[in-house]
């Protein structure tokens, strides 16, 4: 679906703007439906950078005011963490 | 606003209620699916995608020896890659009672049909997961043929199947009452007040099953109860098969074949019961701790995410699938667990099912009034 011209929404699971697009097309009304159709924030940052995009791009196609949409869900860790570190982690 | 007629209203858009409806379609049935989220929402979308048919009803043997019939052949079926990959699942066995278990549990899976599941010792373990600590370990039972897939894809796929038969998809609309006239159900009323005509309406709402009896006076033994689950960052396939380790500080978890991420879950003691979602620092800490005993080699990959699910537990561990005391009510629930994995043969019978007017019950184990009492051992 990406052509040379497309443009990269979610860093992580490269996805573009014309995949998220399709999913709005194909009747997604919220950011959460938008990940699961295109993984758009499923990715190592959790939609750092890509959920505001991806509601942006919601709010205009449904003719929304942007703060309207919610963010998709970030659950810990908020950064990546080894098994190793969390098996490992002692309450001080 | 008047109402929308069709041949079946399907409450719950899971797994197993766009099984049902995709099979229902295919008989030429118009579906409408009214969903209180978006699709997958619920248990559906929080599973781990584990598909095994090492199970000790002889009827979910059997249905699951079919599910895998049709995922084999999904991505032809459906014309979407659902990620179907026969990775195997390798049970544990570290004791003699549970090797014993397993031994019968095999007996009994033979003899529904599933061939190509076996003991096998504690070397081949280490053979078939390369990387596994094996200390303790007595061997396993083993089926090549168990897999895995990818849930949204799936759920996605016979969506748009349902669709494509003239069927329709009714996101964010939450039924509150079931509608009936002389015994006959006539269709569902939602939260905003509109109206869903149909002849048949089916149950498959999963955690919320009990709920929607309810609405009809109908007692649906189902109970929702929390689970937790996490993924990883992808790495090179390590062809491991789900490893499921029944000890008190087991789990179980697999590395999905198409993106290298491992995934995986225990089912928490004491159970949690209720809808919650919200997850765990506990969790956090102990599933890793599980996953590096068993494979230690894993510990340099990264956590990226956590999150819970409702399971949907039935007293015997087994699914619901029957009429109800109203006609033309069906309830496709109670999948313990299971829904992903059950689901397209679920949605298969249940089609064939509610055709047959209700009348040809091909499992009278999943009947909705049975004795609860001979529970599933391979919950």
């Amino acid at each position: 679906m990406a052509n040379n011209t497309d443009k990269i929404v979610c860093r992580c699971e490269d996805i573009t703007e014309s995949e998220v697009m399709a999913a709005i097309e194909q009747g997604a009304t919220t950011a959460d439906e938008v990940k699961r159709l295109t993984r758009a924030g499923m990715g190592h940052c959790q939609g750092r950078t890509c959920r505001r995009l991806v509601n942006q791009m919601l709010a205009r196609a449904l003719g929304q005011k942007p703060e309207t949409q919610r963010p998709i869900t970030q659950r810990a860790p908020l950064q990546p963490l080894t098994l190793k570190a969390l098996a490992e982690y002692k309450k001080t | 606003m008047s109402a929308h007629k069709s041949d079946a209203v399907i409450i719950g858009g899971g797994i197993i209620g766009t099984a049902c409806g995709y099979y229902l379609s295919r008989q030429g049935l118009k579906v409408a699916i009214v969903e209180q989220g978006y699709l997958c929402s619920g248990s559906t979308g929080r599973c781990i995608g584990g598909i095994r048919q090492q199970f000790t009803s002889s009827g979910s043997i059997k249905l699951m020896m079919e599910s895998v019939r049709h995922f084999q052949n999904m991505e032809q079926e459906l014309g979407t890659d659902v990620h179907w990959h026969n990775g195997g699942y390798l049970f544990l066995a570290h004791s003699p009672e549970k090797k014993q278990a397993f031994l019968s549990n095999i007996a009994v899976q033979q003899a529904a049909g599933l061939k190509d599941v076996r003991w096998v010792d504690a070397d081949e373990c280490r053979e078939i997961a390369p990387g596994m600590d094996a200390t303790g370990l007595l061997g396993g039972s083993y089926c090549p043929s168990d897999g895995q897939a990818y849930p949204f894809a799936v759920v996605q796929g016979y969506a748009g199947k349902i669709k494509q038969a003239g069927g329709s998809i009714h996101t964010f609309s939450k039924v509150s009452h079931i509608l009936q006239q002389g015994g006959k159900v006539t269709g569902v009323k939602t939260e905003s007040g509109r109206e869903f005509s149909a002849g048949v309406v089916i149950n498959a709402a999963g955690p919320w099953s009990k709920d929607v009896g309810q609405m009809a006076g109908i007692e649906i033994p189902v109970e929702a109860e929390r689970h937790e689950a996490l993924i990883t960052e992808g790495v090179e396939y390590l062809n491991i098969p789900m490893l499921v380790d029944y000890r008190a500080d087991g789990g179980y978890f697999q590395q999905y074949k198409h993106n290298g991420q491992f995934i995986g879950c225990y089912s928490p003691v004491p159970n949690v019961p209720g809808h919650s979602a919200d997850s765990t620092f506990e969790f956090l800490h102990e599933m890793p701790k599980r996953m590096l005993k068993l494979v230690p080699g894993l510990k340099v990959l990264k956590v990226i995410r956590q999150w819970a699910g409702s399971y949907e537990n039935t007293p015997d561990g087994n699914p619901i699938l029957d009429r109800t005391g109203l006609d033309g009510f069906y309830t496709v629930a109670g999948m313990c667990g299971h829904g992903f994995m059950l689901g397209p043969a679920m949605g298969r019978v249940a089609a064939d099912l509610i055709l047959s007017g209700g009348r040809d019950m091909p499992y009278p184990e999943f009947a909705l009034k049975r004795d609860f009492s001979q529970a599933e051992a391979m919950k």
